[in-house]
């Protein structure tokens, strides 16, 4: 089960995305999944680049493994030690408006939960984990 | 996994050409350049994107902001869009107000 860990900053986003996407790549996933994975975890590893750490400076636990159970498919563990911080709260944006009225943020994390078939957030001691299954 | 981008600006058209990736490390560069065109009289923003591979919500955001802060009566074209693209503009319910094409139509 591959896990490394990457300073939470954004210049290390394209390390961390390589990461996870060699590893589903291993497992079997299509390009045309890799390239929704790959949106969906650019979202999730920005939203805790942007708002886990505000005042410190951290770093992303990330570890894949096959998805357990049935139904084969990669689960992805994100785990940082920022602020208490569950972005799944976040209400999903109005993709009814025109772009002249749309809000800046919500879109990012919407586009993860389209794409994930399973997200779940734990705070655990000083630990957020987040973990996000795609099935093949 | 770099973004090339080009911008001109004809007869209030402005044409941006995308290629490669529009992700959260390089969307504050090309949207400080896409302050260029703020204050210029433009009628249609065109995204020529057929070598765009990637584009994640960082980069949507860069279109609204142009459609936002260059002029709410800007026309905006999304043309030549791989459906890896599209499928992003898709989801986002951004296509249901540009006008998309596979060749610039005008």
């Amino acid at each position: 089960m591959p896990a490394s860990t990457h300073p939470a900053k954004l210049e290390n986003l394209n390390d961390m995305l390589g990461f996870i996407l060699d590893y589903a790549r291993e497992l079997g996933f299509d390009d045309k999944k890799i390239g929704k994975i790959r949106l969906a975890m650019e979202e999730i590893l920005v939203n805790i680049i942007s708002y886990s750490y505000p005042q410190t400076t951290g770093s992303i636990d990330i570890a894949c493994s096959p998805t357990e159970g049935d139904k084969a498919g990669i689960t992805i563990e994100v785990k940082d030690l920022g602020i208490p911080f569950n972005m799944l709260d976040k209400a999903d944006p109005d993709t009814t408006l025109p772009m002249e009225e749309r809000q800046i943020g919500g879109l990012g994390i919407f586009f993860a939960k389209q794409i994930m078939d399973v997200l779940t957030y734990e705070r655990s001691g000083e630990a957020n984990i987040l973990r996000l299954t795609k099935y093949a | 996994m770099d973004l090339q981008y080009k911008m001109e600006l004809n007869d209030g058209i402005a044409r941006v050409t995308l290629a490669g990736s529009l992700d959260a490390t390089n969307a504050g560069n090309f949207q400080e350049e896409l302050k260029k065109l703020i204050g210029q009289k433009i009628s249609k923003i065109v995204f020529m994107v057929k070598d765009l591979t990637y584009i994640a919500s960082a980069g949507l955001r860069v279109m609204i902001f142009a459609k936002q802060r260059i002029g709410a009566d800007v026309q905006v074209y999304l043309v030549g869009a791989q459906e890896a693209v599209l499928d992003v503009v898709k989801m986002s319910g951004l296509d249901t107000f540009m006008t998309i094409q596979k060749e610039f139509e005008g």
